[in-house]
C-alpha cells in the first residue's frame, strides 16, 4: 500500500495537471486582486462616500486577511472544485485510456488498494492546492493590499448574524484550519469524482460528469424555488468549511457537517471499490 | 478486505456522527443562557411590529378593512404596550383599527410622503395589565424619501420615556434602504438622551446565513451596510426569532437598546396572518 501511495504520488507530481492547477489557481489570485483592488478603490474614494452617510468599508477593512477571505470563497465555489475533480476523475479512467490500468490491476496488490491510496494521493493533492492557494492570498495580500484584523458584516458571504471581528493572530490560524476543513469537504467532489472515473472509461466523461453534478447541485440550492431540497445536497453539507472563519465557530454544525461529509466520502468510496473489484477489464 | 471493512467502519461512524451530532446545537445553548441570565426587573413592555399588507400576488397590497379585526384580536390577545403597523391604507383605515381595540389605544399614521400606504404606530392607553401609557406625543421621523411614525410615551410616570418608531424600507431597492435606515439611525441618536427607542418594521433586508443565495451582489452589501449600521446603535432584538415573512424571509426587525433592556421574549406569531398576508407579527418582550 505504501509503495503504491509511492508510485501514485510521483505519477501526480509527473503531470502537467498537477502544475497547471496551481497555475491556474495563481491566475485567479491576480484576478481577485485586480477586482478587490478596484472596488475597494472605488468604496473609499469619491461618489460612493458622497452617496452614503456611511460605510464600514475603511482601508482597515480592506486588508490582506479580508482579501484572503473573498478569494478563498469564491473560489473554493468555483474554482478549485473543478481542479479537484479533474485530478480524481483521471485516476482510474485515465489508467484504462492509456492502457495501463490492466497492467497494474495484474500486480500483487488488490483492487481496493488500489483505489485507496488513488484517492489519498488525490486528497494530499487537494490539500496542497488549498494550502498554496490560502499561503498566496495571504502573501498577495500582505504585500499589495495591507495588514489588518478581520471584519466580518451580515450579507455579502453569508457567514455571520451579527458583526464580528477575528484579531489578525488568530486569523491566520483560521485559515489553517480552513485549509483543513475545504479539504474535507473538497474529499466529497472528489470521491464522487472518483466513483465516476471508476464507472466510465474515458476520463472527460468523469470529471465533466462530477463538475456538471457539482455545478448542478449548487446552483440549484440558490434558486428559492428549490429552497425545500437544499438541505438534500451535499453542496450544503459542504459548506461547513466555512464555519472556522466565524467569530464564534459553531462547533456542534461542523461536526454534523462534516460527519455528513464523511459519510458522503466513505459511502461513495466504498462503492467505487465494491464496483472497481467486479468490473472486467479489457483494456 | 480489511480496506473495506475500514471503509465501512469509517462510513457507519460518519453516519452515527451525523446523527448524534445535531446542528444548530450553539444557538439554543446561547439562547439558553441568554434566558438564564435574565434578570428580574420589575418593568415589562410588549412591543409588537406587523406588517399588515398583503401579497404582491393581491390587486390591493395594501392592509384590507376586513383583515382590521383579525389584526385587533392578536394586539389585544398579546396584549402589547405599543404596535408598530406597516402599509396600512392611511388615517380612516387607522380610526377603524382602533375602534376594533375597543379604543384602548392611541394611534397615529405617518405622512405618506406622495405614496399610497403609510405605517401607523399605536400605543395602549388603557389595558388590563394596569400598564398604559398616559397621553403620548406622536411626530414624523423623515428618512430617506419618506416618512416612518414615531411615539414617545411613559409606561408609568416615573419610568423612562420609551420611544417607537414604525417604519418601512423600500421593498425594491437596496440604496433606498441603506439611506432610510442611516436616517432613521441618526435620528434616533440624535433625539436620544434618557428614553429607551426602539425602531421596528419591516426593513426589507435580508441579512440571515439561512439563505446562502448569493456570492457577492451590490444589493446584499448595501443591505449589510444599513444592518451594521443600526447595529452602532440598537440590539436586534428579534435575531432568534426565525423568519417573518413568507419564504422563509428575516425582514421585519426590532431594533432596541443595546444596554438597560433586558429580552424576555422575541416570537414570530406564525399563526396570526390572516387573508393574503404575507408577513407575522413579531413580538418583543423586554424587562427594564
Amino acid at each position: 500500500m505504501i509503495t503504491q501511495l509511492r508510485l501514485e504520488l510521483l505519477k501526480l507530481v509527473r503531470s502537467k495537471g498537477f502544475y497547471l492547477s496551481f497555475a491556474a489557481l495563481s491566475a485567479f489570485v491576480m484576478l481577485m486582486l485586480w477586482g478587490f483592488y478596484s472596488y475597494a478603490q472605488k468604496k473609499t474614494n469619491g461618489l460612493a462616500t458622497d452617496q452614503f452617510k456611511y460605510t464600514y468599508e475603511s482601508k482597515s477593512y480592506f486588508n490582506g486577511l479580508t482579501f484572503t477571505l473573498y478569494s478563498l470563497m469564491f473560489a473554493f465555489s468555483l474554482v478549485i472544485p473543478i481542479f479537484v475533480a479533474m485530478t480524481a476523475g483521471g485516476q482510474i479512467a485515465g489508467e484504462r485510456r492509456t492502457g495501463t490500468l490492466r497492467m497494474i490491476c495484474i500486480r500483487p496488490i488488490s483492487r481496493a488498494s488500489l483505489v485507496v491510496s488513488k484517492f489519498l494521493v488525490v486528497a494530499i493533492h487537494t490539500y496542497l492546492l488549498l494550502a498554496f492557494f490560502i499561503g498566496l492570498n495571504l502573501l498577495v495580500g500582505l504585500l499589495f493590499v495591507g495588514w489588518g484584523n478581520l471584519e466580518l458584516y451580515p450579507g455579502p458571504l453569508d457567514l455571520v448574524d451579527a458583526p464580528g471581528q477575528i484579531l489578525r493572530d488568530d486569523a491566520l490560524w483560521r485559515f489553517c484550519y480552513a485549509s483543513l476543513s475545504g479539504t474535507w469537504a473538497l474529499l466529497v467532489v472528489a470521491a464522487i469524482a472518483m466513483l465516476l472515473s471508476v464507472i466510465f472509461r474515458n476520463p472527460v466523461t468523469a470529471v465533466a460528469a462530477t463538475i456538471a453534478v457539482y455545478l448542478m447541485l449548487y446552483i440549484v440550492g440558490r434558486i428559492e424555488f428549490f429552497v425545500d431540497l437544499r438541505p438534500f445536497f451535499f453542496t450544503t453539507d459542504m459548506d461547513f468549511w466555512r464555519d472556522v472563519l466565524k467569530p464564534e465557530v459553531p462547533w456542534a454544525d461542523l461536526g454534523h457537517y462534516a460527519a455528513t461529509c464523511g459519510a458522503y466520502i466513505f459511502g461513495l468510496l466504498l462503492t467505487a471499490v465494491i464496483i472497481f473489484e467486479r468490473k472486467d477489464i479489457t483494456t | 478486505m480489511w480496506l473495506k471493512l475500514l471503509l465501512s467502519f469509517f462510513f457507519v461512524l460518519s453516519l452515527v456522527g451525523a446523527f448524534v451530532v445535531g446542528p444548530g446545537g450553539e444557538r439554543e445553548r446561547a439562547r439558553e443562557a441568554n434566558s438564564a441570565n435574565q434578570t428580574q426587573n420589575d418593568h415589562v413592555l410588549r412591543l409588537l411590529t406587523w406588517n399588515i399588507g398583503n401579497g404582491d400576488l393581491e390587486s390591493e397590497t395594501r392592509a384590507h378593512d376586513e383583515d382590521l379585526s383579525a389584526v385587533a384580536t392578536i394586539i389585544l390577545d398579546n396584549d402589547a404596550d405599543a404596535v408598530a403597523l406597516q402599509e396600512l391604507t392611511g388615517k380612516d383605515q387607522l380610526r377603524l383599527l382602533l375602534q376594533h381595540l375597543e379604543n384602548c389605544y392611541s394611534g397615529y399614521v405617518c405622512n405618506s410622503a406622495g405614496g399610497d400606504r403609510v405605517e401607523a404606530v399605536l400605543i395602549k392607553t388603557s389595558g388590563h395589565r394596569g400598564s398604559a401609557a398616559a397621553s403620548p406625543t406622536f411626530s414624523d421621523v423623515p428618512a430617506g424619501n419618506r416618512f416612518a411614525a414615531a411615539a414617545a410615551f411613559h409606561l408609568r410616570k416615573d419610568l423612562p420615556e420609551v420611544v417607537l418608531v414604525s417604519a418601512h424600507a423600500d421593498a425594491f431597492s437596496a440604496s433606498r434602504r441603506r439611506a432610510f435606515a442611516a436616517d432613521l439611525t441618526d435620528w434616533s441618536r440624535s433625539h436620544s438622551r434618557n428614553e429607551l427607542t426602539f425602531i421596528a418594521g419591516d426593513f426589507n433586508f435580508e441579512v440571515s446565513t439561512r439563505n446562502k443565495n448569493n456570492l457577492f451582489t451590490d444589493d446584499a452589501k448595501h443591505d449589510s451596510e444599513s444592518y451594521a449600521y443600526l447595529l452602532n446603535s440598537f440590539r436586534d432584538l428579534g435575531l432568534d426569532a426565525g423568519e417573518t415573512s413568507i419564504n422563509d424571509r428575516r425582514i421585519d426587525y426590532v431594533f432596541g437598546p443595546v444596554a438597560n433592556v433586558t429580552l424576555r421574549r422575541a416570537e414570530v406569531l406564525r399563526s396570526a396572518a390572516v387573508g393574503r398576508m404575507d408577513h407575522w407579527p413579531l413580538l418583543i418582550e423586554v424587562a427594564f
